[in-house]
């Protein structure tokens, strides 16, 4: 099951980043509702010590009540956020561990799942949405993808497409702490945007409004460097060609921040760079990759083999060969093994065969046997046995 | 296995404890809100616009201080179950691998060209399956150019197999039909062997249909050089009278022959239209699934070792990954004297006794015009080894 340790990763982990997060926001409304009690409970104190009237007493104790009310129904909501998403990481450990148990008319159809979950994250990576939901419905895996982690941050895009910073500035902040921790740079990059957009637009007061709300903060020396010269651009209004900035207000930059965005997604959920499915297929290619696929002679070609296939042979073409110590011979006429049962035969012409499909062609056919690279045609009775080790 | 279980483990703990947790707590809120409202009621028992009696007001301040403990004792809880579920993630992190990064060529899919070549594998591979609509969402997502044409044969395709499922022979035979030629000439049974099946599926509804099945039995007329031992078999079920489910060939409609047809034809049919019988995608992914493992743990030992290094011009994989015989489709033959595999320089040479050694092997083991074989006493004269092709 080692293929299980290898693919899996992001199958659980992604779940799990998803139950920290509830848990966290959990503590907060827990620790909020608490905090309400002691203060309704304060409340309560004082009124005690004021001496207060028992009418007066008893509409503390109100308030008092519907707290506690409000703190054991917010909680217990929190919690069962909790675990569900803990149910979640549990569904896909036994869709794993189904792997172990399968009979063999089940395997490939396990085996197809596994090579659609990767596709899934392959598309939502790719941005490909609707091809993404599309296919989870279909192979019904949505339980087992991170389908739901990537339509939020496809909202977040599609607003900067749109040159809209909002949802995505929410998203900065729902995600404080960890992007801290990241040190990104995305929220401080949102807000040099929105200044270069009032630039744009020519609200220089605006802009320097702006400046002095958020970048004021700033500590980071590089972070500094760039306001600098961002700053320039109130010096050089209008987007005139001839401005030192004018780079600053280049459009792409949106483009920028979307890519920017995805990435830091990506990494909030300890996912990597490259998908499961692109180093698998990498790996896949690689051990299958022969220089016999790089032949010229179409000979030599196999209409099965995947690397022989025409876009996946210019895929392969950066990829290491597979390491070979052992020879692994097939019969080119049928494509079954060489070994003890279909022994390996030489013709005169140094073209070796297997056994079998050379006694097959020779018995309808008087012996004669005809080379099927050469056309060369002899008798079944020249053929030399052939030892390989 | 046990990586599983290892995260099952955490999960299990995480999600009795907050269950527990939250049972325990809401129990305990309930029964502090019941004891605050039994004091309230029983204030309001008295003229309102009295103040408290001095126990009154004890009894009242003793309740608040446990409602406090509690609450708070609530919070702290479930902040501790933190390392609970901190164990989840740091489990799945020891037990699953993380880090692909140069495994194989770090970014070796990079750049437009590629990406565009790998979203029209992914689309064919769709088309393949029949799952033509999410093929159409890939071209539009992706902005690729397939041609229409492209997708005819994969949709006939699919269609026949889809009919052959439902065990209607019709659209198969009439498939054969329009390549008869092609298939002869491949040697294909798949033309007989559905003509055999509908013969029997005839001779299954009885003596009623015997004159269809006696009709019908001139379709193998054309077969006769090529499958007469069937035939023959074929002929002898007409005199069959209590019907072919009591007959010793009953096999004959074992559901086998159906899924072996289906089999066939999707091979021959694929032959013919010049495709690999299975999806090149699914193949590269299980081959992919099986090799993956050996490289990440090879990749570690590098580390390790410190020797990442050695492995340096990336031409061949470190390590030899068997994949079994089954992804076997070129013939590669690896001196064994060598342990290198042939190339067009060092092609594999056939000595006198039949045993196989690279040219290379062959001049460092001649010592001048005599050489012996490695694997048997037979000695020869180098120029007598041949070149062989596998």
């Amino acid at each position: 099951m080692a293929d299980i340790k290898a693919l899996e990763h992001p199958t659980l982990k992604v779940p799990y980043e998803i139950l920290n997060k509830k848990f966290r926001s959990a503590q907060k409304t827990i620790d909020r509702e608490i905090s309400h009690v002691h203060t309704a409970s304060s409340d309560i104190e004082a009124c005690l010590e004021d001496k207060k009237k028992i009418k007066d007493v008893s509409r503390v104790i109100d308030n008092m009540v519907e707290k506690l009310c409000l703190l054991k129904r917010k909680a217990d909501e929190s919690i069962n956020e909790e675990l569900e998403a803990a149910r979640v990481i549990k569904e896909r450990i036994d869709h794993l561990k189904e792997a172990e148990l399968l009979h063999p008319h089940t395997k490939p159809l396990w085996h197809k799942k596994r090579l659609d979950r990767m596709l899934v994250e392959y598309f939502l990576r790719a941005g490909f949405y609707n091809t993404a939901i599309k296919l989870a419905q279909q192979s019904e895996i949505e339980d087992l993808t991170n389908i739901e982690l990537f339509l939020t941050s496809k909202r977040s895009e599609e607003s900067l497409q749109r040159k809209e910073v909002v949802p995505c500035l929410t998203w900065c902040y729902e995600n404080k702490n960890k992007l801290r921790k990241m040190k990104s740079t995305l929220e401080f990059k949102l807000r040099k945007q929105e200044f270069i957009e009032h630039i744009r637009n020519s609200r220089c007061l605006e802009a320097v409004k702006h400046a002095r709300k958020h970048f004021s903060v700033l500590e980071d020396d590089q972070k500094l460097a760039e306001v600098q010269r961002v700053m320039g651009l109130l010096a050089f209004p209008g987007c005139s060609s001839k401005s030192p900035y004018k780079d600053l207000l280049d459009e792409n930059s949106w483009a920028d921040l979307v890519k920017q965005f995805r990435f830091e997604n990506f990494k909030l959920h300890q996912l990597n760079t490259d998908s499961v499915f692109t180093i698998t297929l990498q790996a896949g290619l690689s051990a299958l990759k022969t220089p016999m696929c790089y032949k010229q002679h179409a000979m030599r070609k196999s209409s099965d083999c995947p690397v022989c296939n025409c876009q996946l042979n210019e895929l392969g073409k950066g990829l290491p060969y597979s390491h070979c110590a052992n020879s692994k011979l097939i019969c080119a006429i049928s494509g079954q093994a060489l070994n003890e049962h279909n022994p390996p035969m030489a013709l005169p012409n140094g073209h070796v065969y297997g056994y079998n499909s050379l006694n097959e062609m020779a018995d309808g056919n008087d012996g004669r046997i005809v080379c099927p690279r050469t056309k060369e045609i002899f008798h079944i009775d020249e053929t030399e046995k052939v030892f390989v080790m | 296995m046990d990586a599983c279980q290892a995260v099952e483990k955490e999960v299990n703990k995480v999600l009795e404890k907050f269950t527990g947790l939250n049972q325990h707590y809401a129990n305990n809120l309930d029964e502090l809100t019941n004891s605050i409202q039994s004091i309230q009621k029983e204030l309001n028992e008295g003229p309102e616009d009295n103040e408290l009696t001095a126990t009154q007001s004890l009894i009242l301040i003793q309740t608040l201080r446990r409602l406090k403990e509690a609450v708070s004792r609530y919070g702290q809880e479930h902040k501790d179950l933190h390392s609970t579920v901190s164990k989840v993630g740091k489990s799945v992190d020891r037990n699953f691998v993380n880090d692909f990064s140069s495994v194989i060529v770090d970014r070796a899919f990079d750049g437009q060209e590629k990406a565009m070549l790998l979203n029209e594998v992914v689309c064919e591979h769709f088309m393949r399956q029949g799952m033509l609509d999410v093929a159409d969402s890939i071209v539009e997502d992706a902005d690729l150019a397939i041609a229409e044409d492209k997708k005819e044969p994969f949709m006939e395709l699919h269609r026949i197999l889809g009919a052959l499922r439902m065990n209607d022979l019709d659209p198969a035979l009439c498939w054969a039909h329009t390549h008869a030629v092609k298939l002869r000439e491949m040697n294909s049974s798949l033309e007989f062997k559905l003509h055999r099946l509908k013969f029997i599926n005839l001779i299954k509804e009885g003596p009623s249909a015997q004159l269809a099945a006696l009709y019908y039995s001139k379709n193998f007329e054309k077969f006769a050089d090529q499958h007469a031992r069937d035939m023959t078999l074929m002929g002898s079920l007409l005199f069959l009278r209590h019907g072919i489910q009591n007959s010793s060939y009953s096999h004959l409609l074992s559901t086998i022959y159906w899924d072996e047809i289906c089999d066939i034809f999707t091979r021959d049919a694929c032959t013919l239209m010049g495709m690999s019988m299975e999806s090149p995608l699914s193949v590269s992914i299980k081959a992919g699934c099986i090799a993956l493992p050996p490289l990440l743990n090879i990749k570690q030992v590098m580390q390790q070792r410190q020797v990442s290094g050695v492995w340096s011009n990336k031409d061949e994989l470190p390590v030899e990954i068997e994949l079994g015989t089954d992804f076997r489709y070129h013939s590669v033959f690896a001196c064994p004297i060598l342990r290198q595999q042939s190339t067009d320089t060092n092609p594999p040479m056939r000595l006198i006794c039949g045993h196989v050694i690279s040219k290379d092997a062959l001049t460092k083991l001649s010592s001048g015009s005599k050489v012996k074989c490695p694997y048997c006493p037979v000695e020869q004269s180098p120029s007598d080894a041949r070149q062989v092709h596998f």
